[in-house]
């Protein structure tokens, strides 16, 4: 198992969102993100600090960081990035990240808004694209911080051919660890992805919401309101399935869930 | 240069209700955000006080809450805010609500340019702009997509047109309404949000800016709104396309070039 591998194995990744642009308790929010990613650090997991997710506007997680004084542990911090930026934020992010030691992003492609700009190729010296993606944003950070080791999303609900071939353009790219869109069960495109490609480093999505529906658009059907569903239980699953692999945990609930998982831990189920 | 922007609180799209007496917007509740074309005035009052120096004023008109929009134009980069708010406002079409943020420009007093959005997007009227210039009694330009050029006694800006753009001076004090492709408007960033958060805005009510009370507020706004109502469904339609994915693509292309739609 080479180190990268190793270390996506060792902990957790737990998400965190950031407070939203409008938050009309914008203190009370800070406290709560820092509370969150004390606790994290705490127990040794590495917190997954989103960028505008579903296109809600929301401050970065770096920021945040410098802001509070949040005290860290850069190597135990990842940040996404999307291309919903102007290159001049682009920067800013990198080079705040870079000062506060952290080294990890994930790069995506991401949801847009109204309200987000949207980086151009030209921002990201790829002229002949015809627009951003996650690759594109994979390259530019590559060639110009090289000091980020980059991840990038698998999606295994896209068409096998397509994902597969935009994977291949990601890692030329220079991503080197992959993380996956939640799945609940054993995945015919995840076990592809494990089998084809043995040494890339792969962590895990799991939902950890109980409202499954809320996955209907990322799996591209409608799943009931009522649908009945064990995230605990499920995270299980998946780590008996997928052993060699991280574990991202999504929408994870840090008054009931949280200590599941750190006794999770503690046992050596990761 | 002492700068004034227009800022108006909307409801957030799909959270709109109307008042079936009087027709108009009901602005309590719901989800609110600063109107979209108001942040393309914002950034340009902040760009050119970043360039010029001074001082950017933003001003709206509403109930409390519509403080809000201005922490949002605070945070942004604008110096300091002030809201009109009173019930004798309430209800004000873009005639009186004109008269009311010129009363309000006037009090601030020394003011070089005004900028606002081309338009809010609830009323769509485009009026406001125009109005309060009228009221002033100074120049303006509608429509502007590019400040050419900030010189010390005017303006000269590039507005679009219906044959495409014309480019224009203005001498202070100054009238812009902007579109969206002037700028792109910055993401407030957290130290700045929470700097705005922290900032006193101040509440005039009409005695405070001289203003009329027989020219403010519902009674004394001559628009008459006759009915209002949605707008229509946009049609959709959905269609199958069985086959391989070459034939799909064959026939989705033939049904475009069909409909005219390429």
């Amino acid at each position: 198992m080479n180190t990268e591998k190793n270390y996506l194995h060792k902990s957790y990744h737990v998400e965190i969102i950031p407070p939203k642009q409008d938050s009309e308790k914008l203190e009370e929010d800070l406290i709560l993100f820092s509370s969150k990613l004390e606790r994290v650090m705490n127990s040794g997991f590495t917190a997954s600090i989103t960028d505008n997710a579903m296109g809600l506007l929301a401050f970065q997680g770096h920021e945040c960081i410098e802001e509070l004084g949040i005290p860290i542990k850069p190597g135990q911090i990842l940040i996404h990035l999307n291309t919903f930026h102007t290159k001049k934020d682009l920067h800013e992010i990198l080079t705040g990240c870079l000062k506060l030691g952290i080294t990890s992003i994930l790069a995506v492609s991401g949801d847009g808004s109204t309200r987000l700009p949207k980086l151009s190729p030209a921002d990201v010296e790829a002229e002949n694209a015809a627009s951003v993606t996650s690759v594109e944003l994979i390259s530019y950070i590559r060639k110009n911080f090289p000091q980020f080791r980059v991840g990038a999303a698998f999606n295994p609900y896209e068409p096998e051919k397509h994902e597969f071939e935009k994977l291949d353009r990601k890692l030329a790219a220079g991503a080197s660890f992959v993380i996956t869109q939640p799945i609940i069960d054993r995945n015919a495109a995840v076990d592809r992805l494990l089998r084809e490609y043995p040494e890339l480093p792969v962590v895990i999505e799991a939902w950890m919401s109980k409202k499954l529906y809320l996955l209907s658009d990322v799996v591209g059907y409608p799943i009931p309101e009522d649908a009945e569903y064990d995230p605990i239980a499920t995270l299980q699953k998946l780590e008996d399935i997928y052993s060699g692999c991280g574990s991202y945990l999504s929408l994870l609930g840090f008054k009931t869930q949280y200590p599941i998982i750190e006794e999770m831990a503690k046992e050596g189920a990761v | 240069m002492k700068i004034a922007v227009c800022v108006k609180q909307v409801p957030a799209a799909g959270d709109a209700k109307i008042n079936p007496e009087t027709k108009r917007i009901i602005r309590e509740g719901g989800k609110a955000v600063v109107n979209p074309f108001d942040l393309y005035a914002i950034e340009e009052a902040v760009r050119i006080k970043e360039r010029t120096g001074g001082e950017v004023i933003a001003l709206s008109m509403g109930p409390e809450k519509a403080k809000a929009a201005l922490t949002e134009a605070l945070s942004m980069g604008v110096d300091r805010a002030v809201l009109l708010s009173d019930r004798a406002f309430g209800g004000s079409d873009t005639w009186a609500t004109s008269y009311a943020l010129a009363k309000a420009i006037e009090k601030i007093g020394g003011v070089d340019l005004i900028l606002c959005g081309k338009q809010a997007v609830d009323g769509d009227t485009a009026q406001v702009g125009a109005g309060i210039a009228a009221k002033l009694d100074i120049m303006q330009a509608a429509n502007v997509w590019r400040i050419e050029e900030i010189g010390a006694d005017t303006v000269t800006v590039k507005r679009i047109n219906e044959r495409g753009w014309d480019v224009v001076r203005l001498a202070y004090p100054a009238l812009l309404t902007v579109v969206k492709d002037i700028n792109i408007p910055r993401i407030p960033k957290l130290r700045d949000a929470r700097a705005a958060r922290r900032a006193e805005i101040p509440v005039w009510k009409p005695e405070d800016i001289g203003a009329d009370p027989d020219k403010i507020g519902l009674k004394s706004s001559p628009t008459q709104v006759v009915k209002t109502a949605p707008p229509a469904a946009r049609g959709a339609e959905t269609l199958k396309i069985d086959g391989s994915s070459e034939e799909a693509a064959n026939v989705f292309v033939s049904e475009l070039i069909r409909r005219k739609l390429v």
